[in-house]
């Protein structure tokens, strides 16, 4: 069990949460083609450099969720490396927030990050994979609102950002879009009723 | 909020459209009309139809852009941002009801799944006892089902109209001895694509786009899209007329201004932003009933692992339901299969953080969807506050209770269809490994708000129709009681929930009120 300790940034990114409802942003696939190097860079570096729409600090806490949530190594499925998540995310889904809805967001990423240090001492940056999944899954289960809130909405955030680029289909047998493929036509318009 | 701006020439076979690209920034438009309607999905696209085939000039104000099927995409990613009120992220005040409705000319006809059902006659009885509405009988209904029915293809699905869950799904019903309901859907020949949600690509789907808007149009009526009521007007009792405002697409500012005068206003912008758009004009709430009543029948969508591939990605996106207890008294829910693609797949199911989640998107191939939706009670409400909207509702813990019914049948019919393990949506790991398990496991649910991941497609209620004006916001034929000639015509209207999608209510719905205007 973890101590609770009320915290402004809990409430305040409530409605960051709910924003987060939103499945997508209309930019996905561009986003996705004009950050696709970015993205092999950051995941190079040590620390993501900061994003359009959030600071270092911010960038840095979602990378480790990143990593955290989507440990694919292993698996059949895409590599981080070829995926731009984190840009997509940026570009596609954090881009056309309003500015209050930001905000929360941003505040509920703080509070995230500092939600470990009463079990931990550590922000969630720092922890290592056991107890960052630990975690994870604790305020996923956990008693209060907005810890349940932001397991899902944050952790929504970059599954979306991930399987929203078409690339990352192929190793789920998925095989998207057909109907153009199929070459089915339109049947326009249907007939004036004559009654 | 800016959406994409989605360059549009009328394609050769779709809708004749003013849209913001063809009105000069800064301008003031000011229209006359027999009759200006806001919202062009189901209730407004019929409303226009219908005052249009009567005589009247007729102008309809979408605040949606005009997608046409030539743009859609099939990924519903993407057409959430185009075509979905708030790019998809429309929901309750707490943010964990997904409400998603249509916001594109033809509204949530264009992204629905088509699933028809005529108003069952419990609910015809009931509100002719409890809201007055004695009207509304079945044997008066009946024939505006049958035209909406024929206007619109309404059908039950074929044969090679499934999916490899449905047929999966199918089985497990009869070995549970329930009841299989093939869909009644507004589609004509389908191609079984599964991108209903994401709009119909090559127009199988009966949508407003596709059949009531052009026939408007046909009789003379004229489409604005990006353009966005903002006041009723009204004088010494009596609409007058819409305010508007045309939306720049691209930047979500004010392009330009626009008014229409008409003695006939009909409101149909459905059941969020039509209360809104009264609380905005101050208008016809005597009762204190606008926005009031919301209900929007909360789903949970079950997902199921097999040990075998199944595919379950194409086919239609309903093709089975099961509806032996849909009523209140008989647990109040309803079963319906979905297909989802991995985009929705990849934040419905919590398996646990990292591997095993990893593990489960890697056997999406073998995982299918049965979705619990219940009839939930009125209890919700819209609201309007310091320029934002407020939906203010949470499943309340008798509805809650129904929904533990459904789901706990909905789990028993996945084992029954052979499924090797369930996930709850919550937003905790909630895994049932065997159909012994699942009474147990259900009935350890506690009712918490951010627990669970529900989606709704059915908002309604929040301007009820009824007898009594003070308990009411319209009378039995639609016109409010405060505003003579102030009509509403969308899924608002529903006194109660009906646990059932409410699409063919608010087609035959609008039907019978175009009839009172037409006789007015």
């Amino acid at each position: 069990m973890y101590m609770f300790t009320k915290d402004p940034r809990a409430e305040a990114a409530m409605p960051a949460m709910a924003a987060i409802g939103r499945l997508s942003r209309r930019s996905f696939l561009q986003a996705a083609a004009a950050a696709g190097a970015l993205t092999v860079m950051g995941r190079a570096a040590a620390a993501p450099p900061a994003m359009k729409f959030v600071g270092a600090s911010e960038a840095a806490v979602l990378q480790r969720l990143m990593e955290v949530t989507l440990p694919l190594s292993g698996s059949d499925l895409l590599p981080l490396s070829q995926v731009a998540v984190l840009p997509t995310l940026d570009g596609a889904l954090l881009a056309t927030m309003p500015p209050h809805i930001l905000a929360g967001l941003k505040g509920g990423i703080g509070y995230w990050n500092d939600g470990p240090r009463a079990q931990f001492n550590r922000p969630f940056v720092d922890l290592n994979d056991e107890e960052a999944v630990r975690f994870c899954d604790a305020w996923a289960n956990g008693s209060e609102v907005p810890q349940r809130a932001l397991s899902v909405g944050l952790k929504k955030l970059i599954a979306l950002a991930y399987f929203a680029n078409p690339p990352t289909w192929a190793p789920l047998g998925y095989d998207g879009p057909n109907t153009r493929k199929r070459n089915i036509p339109s049947l326009g318009n249907a007939a004036l009723p004559r009654s | 909020m800016s959406k994409k701006i989605i360059p549009v020439k009328q394609p050769k076979h779709g809708l004749q459209v003013t849209q913001a690209s063809d009105i000069q920034a800064g301008s003031t438009l000011k229209l006359q009309a027999d009759a200006v309607v806001v919202g062009s999905g189901a209730g407004g696209a019929i409303t226009a139809y219908e005052l249009a085939k009567s005589g009247k000039k007729v102008i309809v104000l979408e605040a949606g852009p005009y997608v046409p099927s030539e743009k859609f995409t099939e990924m519903l990613a993407i057409s959430m941002g185009t075509m979905y009120a708030d790019a998809g992220g429309q929901s309750n005040t707490t943010g964990d009801i997904s409400i998603l409705q249509g916001a594109c000319v033809g509204g949530s006809t264009v992204v629905n799944a088509a699933l028809c059902f005529r108003t069952p006659d419990y609910y015809l009885h009931r509100w002719g006892k409890e809201h007055g509405l004695t009207n509304l009988k079945p044997e008066t209904m009946r024939p505006y089902f049958e035209k909406v029915e024929q206007h619109l293809g309404i059908k039950a699905v074929g044969p090679n109209e499934t999916s490899a869950g449905a047929e999966l799904i199918g089985k497990g019903l009869k070995k549970m001895k329930l009841p299989l309901g093939r869909a009644r859907r507004n589609v004509k020949e389908c191609v079984q694509s599964g991108f209903c949600f994401a709009g119909c690509a090559s127009d199988r789907k009966q949508s407003m786009l596709v059949t009531y808007l052009p026939w408007a149009v046909a009789y003379g009526a004229t489409i604005y899209s990006d353009t966005r009521a903002v006041e009723v007007l009204a004088e010494s009792g009596r609409a007058t007329g819409i305010r508007a405002e045309v939306m720049d697409p691209a930047t979500g500012k004010v392009k330009a201004q626009l008014q229409v005068d008409a003695p006939i206003v009909v409101l149909a912008a459905g059941p969020v932003q039509t209360p809104i758009l009264l609380q905005r004009s101050g208008l016809a709430n005597s009762s204190g009933q606008v926005g009031k009543n919301f209900a929007c029948h909360p789903t949970l969508s079950v997902t199921a692992v097999f040990d075998k591939e199944v595919n379950d990605f194409h086919g239609a996106t309903h093709s089975l339901y099961m509806d032996r207890n849909t009523l209140p008294e008989e647990g109040g829910y309803l079963l319906l299969n979905a297909v989802q693609d991995p985009v929705e797949a990849s934040f419905q199911v919590e398996p646990g953080t990292g591997k095993p989640y990893v593990a489960y998107m890697s056997k999406y191939k073998n995982t299918i969807r049965l979705i619990s939706l219940i009839h939930d009670k009125n209890n919700g409400e819209v609201v309007w506050e310091n320029g934002v909207k407020k939906i203010n509702y949470d499943v309340d813990d008798e509805d809650f209770e129904s929904m533990k019914k459904g789901l706990a049948t909905t789990c028993k019919v996945l084992f029954a269809s052979g499924a090797n393990k369930v996930y709850i949506p919550s937003s905790q790991h909630l895994e049932i490994n065997r159909m012994e398990d699942v009474d147990a496991a259900v009935a350890s649910l506690k009712n918490e708000r951010a627990r669970y991941r529900y989606t709704s497609f059915h908002p309604q209620g929040t301007c009820r129709m009824g007898a009594d004006p003070k308990k009411s916001v319209v009378n039995p034929y639609g016109e409010t009681h405060d505003i003579k000639s102030l009509y509403i015509a969308d899924a608002s209207l529903l006194p109660t929930s009906i646990g059932y999608n409410p699409s063919e209510t608010v087609y035959a719905l609008a039907h019978y009120i175009s009839d009172h205007i037409v006789k007015a």
